[in-house]
């Protein structure tokens, strides 16, 4: 791939340059290291560590895989792939970030779900207590988001109705979507005038 | 496992696909919730708090729980359809998103819908913690025991998987 990103790749002369298979290998230990989440930090390290990418390069994937639909953490493996490596690049950074946890979730799924007369108390409480420090994980990666969400311009009231409409109401997400997107762009269409960000 | 029944392989495809590509910065849980527990009936409730548990402590990114949810309605095959219809094309936007946004990142509508999704993606996340915990909080202990989790997560650097694993522990001494 001839990209104009050449600069930060000429800042060093240590490590190695990017090829789909040193991209599977930066993936793969980063998805082992992000047991529990914080994906995109360990990616944001290892990237860093190779010099790969500069700061902003990372803060310009990671805001555009948090924009595309899909789980966070493969975007941002996918984008950095495609970044570095084009196509294939793409391709063995998707599949480094989640073979681990591909692999440990299919074995531990036909154990349990294969089990006669469903899954013994001990592992089902422990399970349920599971679910219970999940919700604390989903609770904590959601504030941050809402914080940023919140400082968008007309953005607390957005969120607010999406809130209501998809988690007390129940409704079905393609029409929330289309309507509080509508709203959105209406709220923040571009202006001639240079006065508002 | 049964697996030979290729309408059900395409149903699953079909449904993870549209989950994936629906679902903005995180879990879609409660789309989730209302689409394989209350309208095709594939999976209870208590199976989609387990397999989100259970994702939480899988290496690699959290929503694993689709293989496992894939997998309790058809088997290998069905884990298989679930992943791949859920993982495989918001890859393959997002690389094509990374090659085209270099080219058209000044213009002033990309920076417009940047600033109207993200209230929106933080609307979704937050319904989705709002279901989920209607699913997994059913008594004082379990709340007492999320809340501990959210304040060790927010307040301290512990890893997340310890404080899961640990509340693991916690859920089979008590018994919940």
């Amino acid at each position: 791939m001839s990209s104009p990103a050449a600069p930060s790749a000429t800042l060093n002369t240590t490590s190695p340059p990017p090829t789909p298979l040193a991209l599977f290998q930066l993936f793969f230990g980063v998805a082992l290291s992000g047991i529990g989440g914080g994906l995109p930090a360990h990616t944001r390290r290892a990237v860093n560590a190779r010099r790969w990418l500069t700061d902003v390069e990372f803060a310009e994937s990671y805001t555009l895989a948090q924009l595309t639909p899909g789980p966070n953490a493969v975007n941002l493996a996918a984008m950095i792939g495609a970044r570095l490596c084009g196509r294939l690049g793409a391709l063995t950074s998707v599949l480094g970030v989640l073979l681990p946890g591909l692999t440990a979730m299919l074995g531990v799924t036909a154990v349990t779900l294969g089990l006669p007369g469903g899954l013994p108390g001990p592992v089902q409480s422990a399970l349920r207590g599971a679910a219970c420090a999940a919700l604390g994980v989903m609770l904590t990666a959601a504030l941050p988001v809402a914080r940023v969400g919140a400082d968008v311009r007309g953005g607390g009231v957005v969120m607010a109705l999406t809130f209501l409409a998809l988690g007390v109401l129940r409704l079905p997400l393609l029409p929330v979507l289309l309507v509080m997107l509508s709203a959105g762009l209406i709220i923040h269409r571009p202006r001639r005038a240079s006065g508002d960000s | 496992m049964t697996s030979a029944d290729p309408e059900l392989f395409w149903a699953l495809l079909y449904e993870f696909t549209r989950l994936g590509l629906i679902s903005f910065g995180g879990a879609n849980i409660a789309e989730m919730e209302r689409v394989l527990v209350g309208q095709r009936g594939w999976i209870d409730a208590q199976t989609l708090a387990n397999g989100f548990a259970l994702g939480q402590v899988m290496p690699g990114p959290n929503m694993l729980a689709v293989t496992h949810y894939g997998f309790a309605v058809g088997g290998w095959a069905g884990a298989g359809a679930a992943t791949l219809g859920f993982y495989g094309p918001t890859a393959l936007i997002s690389a094509a998103v990374a090659l085209l946004w270099r080219r058209h990142s000044a213009h002033p509508w990309v920076s417009a819908f940047r600033d109207a999704l993200l209230p929106f993606g933080a609307g979704v996340l937050l319904a989705g913690a709002l279901v989920l915990g209607q699913g997994s909080v059913k008594g004082w202990p379990d709340l007492l025991l999320a809340m501990v989790a959210f304040v060790l997560l927010w307040r301290t650097r512990l890893n997340a998987a310890v404080v899961v694993v640990s509340a693991a522990a916690a859920g089979a001494l008590l018994g919940l």
